[in-house]
């Protein structure tokens, strides 16, 4: 094993963790501000993936169909997490915890039925630009180039949301909301239109997330499955509620798959949950999380 | 340890903060055997981290709880229950969806360790005992309300019948009458006061009103910003001139 | 308390005579439903009267399927001495688990047994040589005298489901079953009275656990073979769904759901595929219209068929459960 190679794997868990940590940075912040874990949030994410490759097949002719398309697909997943808030989330948001497990888990089955019904069986394939065909070398190590384009947008990302988090008003309310909703609502904001933005904004960085997703591979049913599972795992390494808890969570799941599957591929989902039910024994509240709330 | 040694708790050097707040700075206090003694002091004295940390509900940062000569400090709640040291707390803390008299059987089953059996229905067991603690606490006519909606006075009575169960040796009353009517809280003082006569019960018991602290308290101790301040009979309490500047002021 | 066991009696002659009369295909279902069944009152044990969602208990049922299974396959155990030997290793695995899991609460217990379910689906799923991988176990067929047709193994099933149902009832009704309901309602004051509540709880996960096992271990030979898919969490959510369609408050409640849930299955998988989307309506129509179940709406509409009062009730304190 050459330090090229280990480059290479280095930076396809980079990656990897990348598209995690834009699935998993929207379940913690909607589960930090408002206690609901969303197990519909990766069926969202599958339907960025297949709003991209729509738009992108509607846009096919012109050069900017590629760029644009993943940003609508963040667009029209948040217009459907705006409208399972409203309608359902709305709803249950004093309820018991198994209540709110099952609302999302329910929404979960029934969006991943709504795209086979819209979208057929068939895989999709989006085409890339040929700028983005042939791999580029860094150190020597061979890499796909949108891989570069999936690491720099995550990046991009983060700072938003960390600014977003530092600088904004709106930022400090949400994560005062973090901290305390109670302190929030009393402070005279209106809580429920902070879960409904919230929440959108969570599902528009899935569907993004879903978006950048699509053009890695083709887009096939049931991806959702397993990425729900380890995006969870990453919200409980990192803590939820913690921007920088997420990031790190990623990165480590994203490069433990990586690196495992060279080394002991059927080991790898074994690990990971190790490593996820060791933190949650330990400390429940996560990395980077603060013990508050159970 | 002697069985003649009259004292039942002994505690020395105690404290706890909670981050930077001092909550109990260096506590000393020791009680006698069938002693009916009340901690007073202000909201926020530290009554009830004072009573959190005897019952094990947190642990001391640093000092030593002797009970019947044993050193309970680090043990767990569940442990410092069996060893005889019951506790009523202040916002009833009952089972809401279990009825007053599955309440009442629960911590009796409980205490007589039977809670391990899984093949005798539990509607058989412990009739009498707990038929006779729900009428020791005035709680019969309740038996079968889901304790959920009962009054907050018979929910702090049920509080008092949850710690009686255990058969204590020594028995925390963290504001026993809070929520009830005068004349509830003249019956419930009654009762303990009638258990320390008859079985030698130690209580030991924090209260707001002061009829209630005077009437019943035979050793007063003041907690004020988490120091013991002054300590002694009711009547040496009263004429004790700190005790009066921090806490009784014109009441008295 | 006449009415006490009167509901569970129907329910019991109705299983009898229902063979009879329905075609083969129904004989299926009705198996299915007993096995699941059982699988969600055991579930029951941990949500209902603990008071803790386990997201990861169908583990513990695969683990009873697989450990049926790989007896009867790999060495020819008989069938009737290897459901025992399924409590058993669901029970270990329980104890192993579940000593971790009941040290969290809520949320974080729903994860970290969501976690370990999967724990144990990735195990099975890559470990070829053991147990077959993503292929699983085939050719577990059950002995001779249970036959071919559908009504013998029913009836073999039916047995057995009843003395489960039976155990379970009578250990839900024993002080230990109370002191579960008294750490539902309130952990902290049953420390006080002097409960190890940590070593309570484990001890009802294992409990829980050995029944799901069993639950399993009826099924592999019902199936004639077992899959991976049997321990993960989609499964984990079955027993979920079944007990709060059925009603989590009373003790036949997930019994009853998973009637509902597996007739409903059956009937709608034989014309359309979208079953998923089917189940997801009718959960959030249930988790919003009914939350007591179906047992729940039953108990308010016709009080005189159902016992009240057994602790199970359907008030939680802060009035949340009366809507």
């Amino acid at each position: 094993m050459d330090i090229t190679s280990l480059f290479t794997q280095f930076l396809s868990g980079l990656t990897y963790g990348t598209i995690l940590f834009l699935v998993a940075a929207g379940l913690s912040l909607i589960f930090g501000v408002m206690n609901i874990l969303n197990f519909a949030h990766a069926a969202l994410w599958l339907m960025g993936a297949y709003f991209s490759y729509t738009f992108w097949n509607l846009m096919q002719e012109h050069s900017f169909a590629f760029w644009l398309s993943i940003p609508l697909a963040g667009f029209a997943a948040a217009a459907v997490g705006w409208l399972m808030e409203v309608v359902l989330i709305k709803r249950i948001y004093k309820r018991e915890l198994y209540e709110q497990l099952l609302i999302t888990y329910s929404v979960a089955l029934i969006l991943s039925d709504t795209i086979k019904l819209t979208w057929g069986v068939t895989n999709k394939l989006i085409v890339r630009p040929e700028m983005l065909r042939k791999p580029v070398f860094i150190f020597g190590a061979p890499l796909d180039s949108y891989f570069i384009f999936v690491i720099l947008a995550g990046a991009a990302v983060a700072i938003g949301l960390w600014w977003f988090l530092k600088y904004t008003r709106y930022g400090h309310i949400v994560k005062a909301a973090v901290y305390s909703r109670e302190m929030v609502g009393a402070l005279g904001i209106p809580i429920p239109q902070i879960d409904t933005w919230v929440f959108t904004l969570g599902i528009f960085l899935a569907g993004f997330a879903g978006g950048i997703q699509a053009p890695i591979g083709s887009i096939t049913l049931g991806m959702d499955t397993a990425i729900i599972i380890q995006a969870f795992c990453v919200v409980v390494i990192g803590g939820f509620g913690s921007l920088m808890g997420t990031l790190v969570g990623s990165l480590i799941v994203g490069e433990v798959l990586s690196f495992t599957i060279l080394f002991w591929p059927e080991g790898a989902m074994v690990l990971i949950f190790v490593i996820t039910a060791a933190i949650l024994i330990v400390r429940p509240w996560g990395l980077f999380g603060t013990p508050m709330r159970t | 340890m002697n069985d003649t040694d009259p004292t039942i708790l002994k505690i020395s050097g105690l404290s706890k903060s909670f981050g930077k707040y001092a909550v109990l700075t260096d506590v000393n206090y020791s009680l006698q055997k069938a002693e009916i003694a009340a901690i007073i002091g202000p909201n926020g004295a530290g009554k009830t981290t004072f009573f959190n940390l005897i019952t094990g509900y947190h642990n001391a940062d640093s000092g030593t709880v002797l009970f019947q000569g044993r050193a309970i400090t680090d043990w767990p709640r569940h442990r410092i229950a069996r060893a005889g040291i019951s506790r009523a707390f202040q916002v009833s803390n009952i089972y809401p969806r279990l009825t007053t008299y599955e309440n009442v059987r629960q911590a009796i089953l409980a205490q007589k360790k039977r809670t391990l059996d899984i093949f005798t229905p539990a509607s058989g067991l412990a009739r009498e005992s707990t038929l006779e603690l729900l009428e020791l606490t005035g709680l019969l006519p309740n038996r079968d309300t889901v304790a959920g909606i009962l009054s907050q006075g018979d929910k702090k009575k049920l509080e008092l019948a949850l710690a009686l169960a255990g058969k204590p040796e020594m028995l925390l009353l963290d504001e026993p009458t809070a929520g009830m009517s005068s004349e509830e809280t003249h019956e419930t003082m009654e009762l303990v006061k009638r258990l320390n006569a008859q079985i030698g019960l130690t209580i030991l018991f924090t209260e707001h009103d002061i009829s209630v602290i005077f009437g019943y308290a035979r050793k007063l101790s003041v907690l004020y910003q988490g120091i013991l301040i002054a300590e002694g009979t009711p009547e040496e309490v009263r004429r004790n001139e700190e005790a009066q500047r921090c806490y009784l002021g014109e009441d008295i | 308390m006449k009415n006490k066991y009167f509901f569970a009696t129907i329910l019991f002659m109705l299983a009898v005579v229902l063979p009879f009369i329905v075609p083969v295909f129904w004989v299926h279902v009705l198996t299915e439903i007993l096995i699941l069944g059982l699988f969600a009152a055991s579930f029951n044990m941990i949500f209902g009267y603990m008071g803790q969602l386990t997201f990861g208990h169908a583990a513990y049922y695969g683990i009873g399927a697989y450990t049926t299974g790989l007896l009867m396959v790999k060495a020819n155990v008989p069938m009737l001495a290897t459901l025992p030997l399924s409590m058993l290793s669901a029970g270990l695995c329980a104890a192993l688990l579940g000593y971790f899991c009941v040290k969290l609460r809520g949320i974080y217990f729903a994860i970290l047994t969501m976690a370990f379910g999967q724990l144990v689906y990735y195990i099975i799923f890559q470990w070829y040589s053991f147990t077959g991988g993503d292929n699983g176990l085939q050719g577990i067929v059950p002995p001779e005298f249970l036959g071919k047709a559908a009504n013998p193994y029913y009836f073999f099933t039916l047995i057995v489901v009843t003395i489960g149902m039976i155990a379970l009832w009578i250990i839900s009704e024993s002080p230990f079953g109370y002191t579960m309901r008294a750490i539902r309602d309130n952990a902290e004051r049953t420390e006080f009275i002097g409960i190890n509540v940590q070593r309570y709880m484990l001890l009802n996960f294992i409990i829980a656990a050995m029944f799901a096992g069993l639950a399993g271990a009826l099924w592999g030979p019902f199936n004639r073979s077992v899959a991976p898919d049997l321990t993960n969490w989609m499964h984990s959510g079955i027993p979920v769904f079944m007990t709060v369609m059925g009603g989590p408050f009373s003790f036949l409640g997930p019994l009853v759901g998973s009637a509902i849930y597996t007739f409903l299955m059956a009937t709608v998988t034989s014309f359309t595929e979208y079953w998923p989307l089917v189940s997801g309506v009718i959960i959030i129509l249930v988790v919003l219209l009914m939350p007591g179940g179906f047992l729940g709406l039953i108990d308010e509409k016709f009080p005189f068929l159902m016992r009240r009062g057994n602790g199970t009730g359907k008030t939680d304190g802060q009035g949340r459960q009366e809507r």
